[in-house]
């Protein structure tokens, strides 16, 4: 792999992880809610 | 689009949580302009020094997610300052903390692939970053055993504090071992920044934006602790009632035939 290849797939895997992470909080405060009485 | 109840339930208001949301993606679209097409490539590593712009920042907001968590959680075993907000508080940051190391470590390595020609070397601020991982993430599987939950506020910030001691052995690793990482570039002991230019602009970008999705994210998963802890109160209270209804119709429990 060139520099340039380790830098987007860095980069992407970072915008990944964040993404996912927020995503991930998102749906658990959801199903929380949706499990409330 | 109204949200709900719960959603209120932060350290901040809904509003001022936006408003970090936006300035957040509004940083981290900066940074990827600059960071890949403004800032030049080094002259000696050439483009692989673009993922410092993303390591660096993400390694000083683990130290920081980490020092929220160790100051919350002894404002909690401090009597005058106990609060559940503070235990929230820390576990939040904690998880915050785990997703940064795990992002340091992960492109420490792929920076180290075309740099130094390997993935990963047994090197003393490497290993301590991973001794530092692994210790919260030991941190987070203690929050989630089972107890009263001020038992496990009271655990879990004694953990918290013991953990923490591997941050400043992390950062001076570099200057206490000869180390294959690199010294500090900014807070290095004569506190002389050796990046210049777009360059600095590129890392320091990447640092606001990064603490900008901290905080918003930390008020998002502190909402998530409150909802958390309310679930478990109601499955306690649950589990205790049905305890109590088996218990009543058991003939041991009620002492008939004693």
């Amino acid at each position: 792999m060139t520099d340039a290849g380790f830098v987007i797939a860095g980069w992407v895997i970072t915008g990944v992880v964040l993404l996912g992470y927020w995503l991930s909080i998102l749906w658990r405060i959801r199903r929380g809610e949706r499990s409330e009485p | 689009m109204s949200e709900p109840v719960s959603m209120g339930e932060g350290l901040m208001s809904p509003v001022v949580r936006r408003v970090f949301g936006v300035l957040a993606l509004f940083a981290l679209a900066a940074l990827v302009v600059v960071g890949l097409f403004v800032a030049p490539p080094d002259e000696v590593q050439g483009d692989a020094q673009r993922l410092m712009y993303i390591h660096v920042p993400a390694a000083w907001l683990a130290y920081l997610a980490f020092g929220v968590t160790a100051v919350s959680s002894a404002l909690y075993l401090w009597p005058r300052t106990r609060s559940f907000v503070w235990d929230r508080v820390a576990g939040a940051s904690a998880e915050l903390g785990v997703i940064f190391t795990g992002l340091t470590l992960l492109l420490g390595s792929m920076w180290g692939r075309p740099v130094w020609g390997v993935w990963w070397a047994w090197d003393a601020r490497l290993v301590t970053t991973a001794v530092l991982f692994f210790l919260y993430l030991g941190y987070l599987a203690l929050r989630r055993v089972p107890a009263a939950l001020d038992v496990r506020a009271k655990r879990c910030a004694i953990a918290a504090m013991i953990a923490f001691v591997d941050v400043p052995i992390v950062h001076f690793s570099v200057t206490w071992w000869r180390t294959l990482h690199q010294k500090a570039t900014v807070f290095n002991p004569d506190l002389n920044a050796e990046i210049h230019g777009t360059m600095a602009l590129a890392l320091w970008i990447g640092v606001l934006a990064f603490t900008l999705l901290y905080v918003y994210l930390l008020d998002l998963r502190y909402r998530l602790e409150v909802i958390e802890e309310d679930r478990e109160e109601r499955e306690l209270e649950a589990a205790i009632a049905d305890r109590v209804q088996g218990g009543m119709a058991s003939p041991e429990t009620v002492g008939v035939g004693s």
